[in-house]
């Protein structure tokens, strides 16, 4: 195949999760089964399948959010930057703060916008003074284009933004604390198309400095947003490849009924 | 590769796959018969046959520009991926592949009225013919094995197209000779040589339908030249 677009669309290929043989239960629910997966540096990524797949599953084990979950039992191995992040000596909230998550629906603190961003560098003593912390606020909230619509209202609730204003918020305190990772859970599903439009944008910008990997129902979106996608199916990882691949000439016939739109 | 034949869980998608996967068929019955009537007007100088097939020109562009329509809707309702997408594109290049074909028809035809008023030249009218006949196969071959995904066939209409090739080859030197014979004969032998010519032509359009074909099934684009058996540009007569 000519792989002249893969050297267009994916500027890095450094690896920056490893996940090998792993395997998530819930109870006695199989829910991931043996998966291998190389997520890229400055690369978005995106989890395809239909519900119940696994894949938002294994989007939480990439920074243990699975971890508050009674009876959930992750196994097999995953490393950032060749660092097994499920080691005893690894603090999951130093974790999350390098692997940053925004979810399906915006959920902005009950605080003022500027809280918003700025909690997470405070608790993480990222800065030493004010105005230290006002620039952080300022550029976060630059990088999630939303610095020109809140400049003027920094100290207004968060919760009083529109929906796509919130989760561009959502996403400004998620990079506040400077990850490698950000993982995106269905952000744009409560949005409209516009507000989806910008943060697909926003997506697109900011995987010149992170890795993202992005869960989403929409096909279209994967296809707009990502240069590698994976598509699950009941808990396996089917097919990995680079995105206009998978959507021209997908390998695996469950890959092509599910992208397709048959029943498979 | 993949090729997925089970139905959308939207049908009206498969209606419409269908209907303009349809449209290519019976624009592909409709250049095979334009090029059987002018193949049949030239041997039989037959004036009125070809004023047929020039007029029926008309018909294939409209259904070219009816399935760009199609394509074009399918593409923007239905955001087609995968097979359903290749489809799509292999529809819209076959579809200008056809009526490249049905010009080359329209033209053969309008030789065929000019040739009537000129003395025969020796038998090159029935070869001419035979070379036509031996690319409306190739024709058929080419939309046959589009219809029944079969990847395999495309790839013999893609071998086959030399045997065109040889066609030519043997109707250019003949046409050569009855040139070299008689000054009389260049005008009428200009003429049947640029209706092999555009039979020739013909029959490379059945392999790059071919080819849509081969993209279709597998996901690849053939690679490597395709045997090539045409030695009138690379050698002297």
């Amino acid at each position: 195949m000519n792989d002249m677009r893969m050297e267009n669309r994916v500027d890095a290929q450094t690896v920056k999760i490893e996940a090998r043989k792993v395997q998530v239960h819930y109870g006695t629910t199989h829910a991931i089964k043996d998966v291998d997966v190389d997520i890229l540096d400055k690369t978005v990524t995106a989890f395809i399948g239909p519900s119940g797949c696994g894949k938002s599953t294994f989007l939480r084990t990439l920074n243990r959010m699975n971890d508050t979950i009674v009876g959930c039992k992750v196994s097999g191995r995953i490393t950032l930057e060749g660092e097994d992040i499920y080691d005893a000596r690894v603090d999951p909230v130093q974790l999350r703060a390098k692997v940053g998550m925004v979810f399906q629906k915006p959920n902005p603190f009950p605080k003022s916008i500027y809280d918003n961003v700025a909690y997470g560098p405070k608790i993480h003593g990222l800065t030493r003074n004010k105005t230290e912390l006002d620039e952080i606020v300022e550029k976060c909230l630059r990088k999630a284009a939303l610095w020109g619509e809140v400049k003027d209202r920094l100290q207004s609730p968060g919760t009083g933004l529109s929906g796509g204003q919130q989760q561009r918020l959502c996403i400004a305190r998620a990079i506040a604390t400077g990850p490698e990772v950000l993982l995106m859970d269905e952000p744009c599903s409560a949005l409209d198309p516009i507000a989806t439009a910008q943060v697909e944008e926003l997506i697109d910008e900011l995987r010149s400095q992170f890795s993202v990997v992005i869960v989403t129902h929409s096909m279209q979106q994967a296809a707009r947003v990502s240069q590698k996608t994976a598509f699950f199916h009941l808990g396996n990882l089917v097919e990995y490849g680079e995105t206009g691949q998978i959507f021209t000439n997908p390998q695996d016939p469950r890959t092509e009924s599910y992208i397709s739109g048959r029943i498979g | 590769m993949v090729m997925n034949t089970d139905q959308h869980i939207l049908r009206a998608f498969d209606r419409d796959l269908e209907a303009v996967q349809a449209l290519i068929m019976k624009m592909g019955g409709m250049v095979e018969a334009a090029l059987d009537d002018a193949a049949t007007a030239l041997v039989h100088r037959d004036e009125e046959l070809a004023s047929r097939v020039r007029q029926g020109d008309m018909a294939i562009d409209a259904l070219e520009e009816q399935v760009h329509a199609e394509c074009a809707r399918l593409i923007a309702l239905r955001s087609p991926t995968a097979t359903d997408l290749r489809t799509v594109l292999s529809v819209m290049r076959i579809a200008s592949s056809l009526e490249r074909c049905g010009d080359y028809a329209k033209n053969l035809a309008k030789r065929a009225t000019v040739l009537v008023q000129m003395s025969p030249v020796g038998g090159s009218s029935a070869s001419i013919a035979r070379m036509a006949k031996s690319v409306q196969v190739l024709l058929k071959d080419a939309l046959d094995a589009f219809i029944q995904r079969d990847a395999k066939a495309a790839h013999h209409v893609r071998q086959s197209d030399q045997e065109v090739d040889q066609f030519y080859n043997a109707i250019f030197r003949e046409l050569l000779t009855h040139m070299m014979e008689d000054p009389r004969n260049i005008t009428p032998a200009m003429h049947l040589h640029f209706i092999a010519k555009n039979i020739e032509r013909v029959g490379d359009h059945a392999t790059s339908i071919a080819e849509q074909v081969i993209y279709l099934v597998t996901g690849e684009v053939p690679e490597g030249s395709r045997p090539k058996a045409d030695v009138t540009s690379t050698k002297e007569g």
